[in-house]
């Protein structure tokens, strides 16, 4: 009976929450969000905030067009995957204190997953055939190339700075650092954290292939380059991962740095019987949580986009290596002394 | 159980002479080579209960020659877990290569000669990690080297392919001369040439002369690694040869010199525990891992730009094994073995490339997925696992290198572990690039006109290449297994110098010299990492998504309008053609392409026609090349292709080891 | 239900790609100014595309000159079903004050089945968000006819008929064949420049 339980439960969170559903629909509001807050930027309205939901559906009703260069298999395949791996990533990140499937991946492990979706994108590119896919997937594999390393070292001194407390010296799991955040009060408070705040708050726009860094998308230059080729819904799936992408950026971030709210929450609720203390909490959760996605989707998405030009592939790759890479090693250094 | 390790060693070399004799015969040639590569296989999986699992050493003394008076006279065959451990990568990958060659090469002349020399050098490599004796181990070295050079230089009218064999005679003698003179001086101080006296006798007497017969071996095993600043040969050597012999080279002949360096720094030396000595290996490690991944970036020839990412995985291995923690060493061995597997796989989808195309210019390739499908999924699932995709084996040995090097950089608190660990990371990343170069300009991409009748390759071929594939996958997604029952009694080997020598020379001996085994015995590491869950929420996940999208009419639309679609590309002719003046002359191929009736199915190219155009080949990173483009102007500088440049690098660095030898210990 | 959600947002998200067809620039100038801050037509889902797979409606501008008519089928050829195809401006109607110029080969609805005009030289941006909304609906309407029969359009295209049009660009109402339905749009537009 405990197994059909669990089981159960167990799809619940690959379909529902924290998985699918949500993806979907936190994702896609996300992105929709972020048109909006660009065009109110740029004094226009904008679209509706539900545009992202027209766009997806519109698609799924659009013809698929597989061009007759192309490997169908992989064409049609890579989006399927990589949307299923953007979003079995997502599972892995804690909402505070919540996590669904602890023991499976670390931070590390996470840095990779990010790989997969990327990687399908390109695979999928690849074998469209299409001179543009190949200018896109190779703007995006420098794109990735760029945004690895500041990446690992904002990991890595998010890990020491755990570690340290914790008095392991280390620590990986993503669980773990969200827990340490909610007896401890959030990384982001900490002195030697604000320059990986700041680099990792230039690698979400990055990660996601966001205005000034989607060289590898410029549709004013290279015909969208990686999705120049796909139609219909395979595009739309595409468009869905970039979406929850979004979502899983946005969300790793609160979870590295932002992990004291839940702490905050629970202490509130203090009073409450544990049952109801412990649903109502994961709603507040929650509910904090999309609000911050929305903050930090304002903040590093819209206001980058509303403000600035594309750069160029080659400008970017030293952007990231040199300011965004300095940044995210001084927070390393400070954390290994200990500050 | 005793005579298994010679019987497998003499298997191979049996092997070699018989078909130099009976070798005329296809069929007879064939069985042999198979035997020859099955029979020491069998041989060693047979050891590996008692000696992985259970912990026991062989002691096998040729001739029943066992020692007397605590000096050991005869010549010893010594199998502990570690050089078992060497010996079943060895074994797989050269049965494997053996399958592999059935096909391959069986449009080559010389073939008899060719599994002659092929069985050598496994022989060689082999009796190299199985064997209990410096000078045997030379003699190896020696065996390996020369057939190694030879069949570098087997397809000699491929251009570069003596040049390549003679830059590797020269380098690799002055490898092999380096470990000579090291056994020499050993020999003159020790008055033995026995692994376990040896390791009994060397810690408690450096002096100059062993410090320097240190230097010299370290050397001599780094130039059969490829290690910095011997990698240009490899590059070389593996442009020129057969893919089966690239597999020995890259998978099998480099974990010798690999197994030599971790035998003489952990075992015969016992050095390890100094810092000092952990910084060289974790420097030239991560120098070699870097370099070499930055050489392949710049690669256009699909097999040089394996080699250089053969040298760079070593350099993985050299650093983790650096580390002189037990998660160190075990994560070393397990990317060691990894990269025997996916660097053969990618070794013989480089030889279908070129079985099949007769090329593997990667400017030249492309679009071959259409025509070699089985060859495109087996080249991705080594391409995924040498980048560390999860869940694919490089992944689960990378991420546990990354590990025990901060893990490391804690415990030492040394920040310089920790920027290894990153630049492990980086150079992943870089790995990767490189392979989506590979995959775009070879498999993907446009297919050109002179590849449109190309093959999928033979069965043998595909088989072996199958079989790796299967390896790489079982390998990653059980890494508690590797763990347990390969790696980790390896690992532990290692750290057991004293087990080793009371195996050899009788319980007690090790005491007498008073060494005492430092044993970290900790394997645990902080991360966590589950395939097994990982795959099960992606299979429910891709279901999932799989069931909408066909519940959605993900291309059925496509279907129902490929017949419908008024704008044929013969209506756009007729259109087109009666209003214009002067009609063209002969219309037909005005708009012809030969894939589709359709323009809708085209590429877009702006509208113009489909023309051939690929995307690939040496340039298509320009964006990360751009910025360092003065490094890799030097670099270019540097690599002049010159064996006397080469030759010199090898006596600086020689120089340098003696010189940072005599320094720190 | 489904098909009710895809039909309801093929009106709502329509991305544009732009097809220059030898235009003297001041119709593909009026397209994106409709883009900016004081027309915004992004607030009804418009998007410009990079690429024609993406597209929902083909705008076309110019007047298609012979150079440049193969590439402009090929390129409307490669938007996926449903498509709608708007002209815009006089020249790709009438020639304007191109036609019977020896390298013009319009109008373009000869060659396709064009389904919207938006006349004007250039249209005022007014007329443009009147005829991209007008495109919109087509568009939903022609998903809802592929969700009943896909096959509904097997029947040979009507051979397109050659209209004699007025030189002049006033607000022309093309003639264009009556099957699938052309809507006219009346821009407030004073002929005067030629």
């Amino acid at each position: 009976m405990t197994i059909v339980l669990d089981s159960l439960r167990y799809l619940a969170y690959i379909l529902i929450f924290p998985g699918f559903l949500f993806c979907f629909l936190t994702g896609m509001l996300l992105c929709g969000i972020d048109r909006k807050l660009v065009a109110r930027m740029q004094k226009r309205i904008g679209p509706p905030v539900l545009q992202p939901f027209y766009d997806f559906f519109k698609l799924l009703g659009k013809e698929t067009i597989v061009p007759a260069a192309a490997n169908r298999v992989v064409f049609l395949a890579a989006p399927l995957v990589g949307l299923a791996a953007q979003v079995v990533l997502q599972l892995f990140i804690p909402v505070f204190s919540f996590s669904a499937f602890r023991g499976v991946a670390d931070v590390i492990v996470v840095l990779y997953l990010l790989l997969i979706p990327a990687l399908s994108v390109i695979l999928g590119a690849a074998s469209s055939g299409s001179p543009y896919a190949g200018v896109g997937l190779s703007r995006e594999m420098v794109t990735i190339l760029a945004v690895e390393l500041p990446l690992v070292l904002v990991l890595l001194a998010v890990a020491k700075t755990v570690g340290n407390a914790m008095g392991t010296g280390l620590c990986f799991s993503l669980s773990q650092i969200a827990e340490y955040q909610a007896a401890n009060g959030s990384l982001i408070t900490r002195l030697s954290m604000l320059p990986a705040v700041a680099a990792m708050l230039l690698i979400i726009p990055g990660e996601t292939g966001n205005h000034p860094f989607d060289a590898a998308e410029a549709e004013t230059e290279i015909c969208e380059g990686m999705l120049a080729e796909y139609s219909g819904a395979p595009l739309a799936v595409y468009k869905l991962s970039h979406a929850v992408k979004l979502l899983t950026m946005t969300s790793l971030f609160v979870a590295l740095f932002l992990g004291g709210i839940g702490g905050a929450v629970e202490h509130l609720l203090v009073g409450l019987a544990p049952a109801i203390a412990g649903g109502l909490a994961i709603v507040i959760e929650i509910i904090i949580l999309f609000l911050l996605c929305i903050v930090l989707v304002a903040l590093c998405c819209s206001l980058v986009h509303a403000v600035t030009a594309r750069l160029r592939i080659e400008q970017l790759f030293k952007y990231y290596w040199t300011v965004v890479a300095g940044l995210a090693l001084i927070s390393v250094v400070l954390a290994w002394y200990g500050l | 159980m005793t005579h298994y390790p010679i019987l497998a060693i003499m298997a191979y070399f049996l092997g070699a002479f018989l078909i130099v004799i009976f070798g005329r015969n296809r069929a007879v040639r064939n069985t042999l080579g198979f035997l020859g590569t099955a029979v020491p296989l069998c041989l060693l999986i047979m050891l590996a209960k008692p000696i992985l699992a259970n912990g026991e050493i062989i002691a096998y003394w040729m001739g029943n020659r066992v020692p007397a008076g605590g000096y050991a006279i005869g010549i010893a065959l010594e199998v502990d877990a570690f050089g078992l451990f060497f010996g079943l990568l060895i074994a797989t990958a050269v049965f494997v290569a053996m399958i592999y060659s059935f096909s391959y090469m069986s449009h080559d002349d010389n073939e008899p000669q060719y599994y002659t020399l092929f069985l050598m050098l496994c022989g060689g490599v082999m009796g190299l990690v199985l064997s209990g004796d410096l000078f045997n181990m030379f003699i190896m070295v020696e065996i390996l080297t020369f057939a190694a050079v030879a069949l570098t230089a087997f397809r000699n009218t491929v251009f570069g392919a003596l040049e390549a064999a003679f830059k590797y005679l020269v380098v690799g003698c002055i490898g092999s001369t380096c470990i000579l003179a090291g056994t020499i001086m050993l020999y003159a101080q020790a008055h033995t040439l026995n692994f376990a006296q040896l390791a009994a006798f060397l810690p408690g007497n450096l002096n100059i002369a062993t410090i320097i017969a240190y230097a010299l071996l370290f050397i001599g095993f780094c130039t059969k690694a490829f290690l910095v600043p011997f990698h240009p040969l490899a590059a070389d050597a593996h442009g020129a040869a057969p893919a089966p012999v690239s597999v020995l080279i890259s998978g099998v002949l480099t974990k010798s010199g690999l197994y030599g360096i971790i035998r003489l720094t952990y075992i015969l030396f016992r050095t390890m525990n100094l810092g000092t000595v952990q910084f060289w290996l974790v420097f030239l490690g991560s120098v070699s891992m870097f370099l070499c991944v930055t050489m392949a970036l710049a690669q256009h020839d699909f097999k040089r730009l394996l080699a250089f990412h053969s040298i760079s995985q070593i350099g993985y291995v050299l650093t983790a094994a650096g580390l002189a923690t037990a998660l160190g060493v075990s994560s070393g061995l397990y990317h060691a073995m990894n990269h025997t597997l996916f660097k053969g796989l990618l070794f013989l989808c480089a030889g279908a490339v070129l079985h099949e195309t007769g090329t593997t210019d990667l400017d030249r390739l492309g679009g071959l997925s259409k025509k070699m499908p089985v060859t495109t999924v087996l080249f991705l699932v080594g391409a995924f696992s040498i980048s560390g995709i999860p869940p694919f084996n490089g992944f689960a040995s990378k991420w546990l290198i990354y590990q025990a090097t901060y893990q490391k950089a804690v415990e030492s608190g040394n920040i310089g572990f920790m920027l290894v660990t990153v630049c492990c990371l980086v150079t992943s990343t870089l790995t990767l690039a490189s392979f989506v170069k590979v995959t775009q300009s070879v498999f993907f991409g446009q297919l050109p006109k002179e590849y449109e009748h190309v093959k999928e390759v033979p069965f043998g071929m595909r088989l072996g290449m199958g079989i790796l594939a299967a390896l790489c996958i079982l390998t990653g997604i059980f890494p508690g297994f590797v763990q347990n029952w390969l790696t980790g009694p390896a690992a532990r080997a290692v750290f057991q110098a004293n087990g080793y020598i009371d195996a050899m020379m009788g319980a007690g001996y090790a005491d007498k010299f008073g060494l005492a085994d430092t044993l970290p015995v900790s394997f645990t590491s902080v991360g966590v990492w589950s395939p097994i869950s990982w795959l099960c929420l992606l299979a429910i996940m891709l279901l999932a998504v799989a069931i909408v999208a066909i519940t959605s009419k993900y291309d059925a639309v496509s279907k129902a309008a490929k017949q419908t679609d008024p704008l044929t590309l013969e209506a756009l002719e007729s259109a087109t053609a009666a209003y214009l003046p002067t009609a063209p002359a002969n219309p037909a191929p005005r708009y012809a392409t030969g894939h589709a009736a359709s323009g809708k199915y085209e590429l877009f190219f702006g509208g113009e026609e489909s023309v051939f155009s690929q995307v690939g080949g040496d340039d298509l990173f320009w964006g990360f090349k751009h910025n360092w483009r003065h490094y890799f102007k030097f670099m270019h500088e540097l690599h002049s292709g010159i064996v006397n440049d080469y030759s010199l690098w090898a006596v600086v660095a020689l120089a340098l080891a003696m010189l940072y030898a005599m320094i720190i210990l | 239900m489904f098909k009710n959600l895809i039909t309801e947002s093929m009106s709502k998200s329509p991305w544009l790609f732009h097809i220059n067809a030898g235009s003297c620039n001041g119709c593909d100038i009026e397209l994106v100014a409709v883009l900016t801050p004081r027309y915004d037509a992004e607030r009804l889902g418009f998007k410009l595309t990079g690429t024609p797979r993406h597209a929902d409606v083909v705008v076309v501008t110019g007047p298609v000159t012979k150079q440049v008519l193969p590439r402009v089928l090929r390129a409307i050829s490669q938007v996926p079903e449903p498509r709608v195809i708007v002209t815009m401006g006089s020249c790709p109607q009438s020639g304007n004050v191109f036609r019977g110029s020896y390298s013009v080969a319009g109008p373009l609805s000869k060659y396709v089945d064009v389904d919207v005009d938006i006349a004007g030289c250039a249209p005022k941006p007014e007329a443009i968000i009147d005829g991209l909304a007008l495109a919109m609906k087509i568009l939903s309407e022609k998903r809802a006819a592929m969700n009943g029969k896909v096959e509904a359009k097997a029947a040979p295209a009507e051979e397109p008929k050659e209209v004699q049009a007025e030189p002049a660009a006033e607000a022309v109402e093309e003639a264009a064949p009556a099957d699938p339905p052309v809507e006219e749009v009346a821009a407030a537009q004073e002929g005067g420049e030629q």
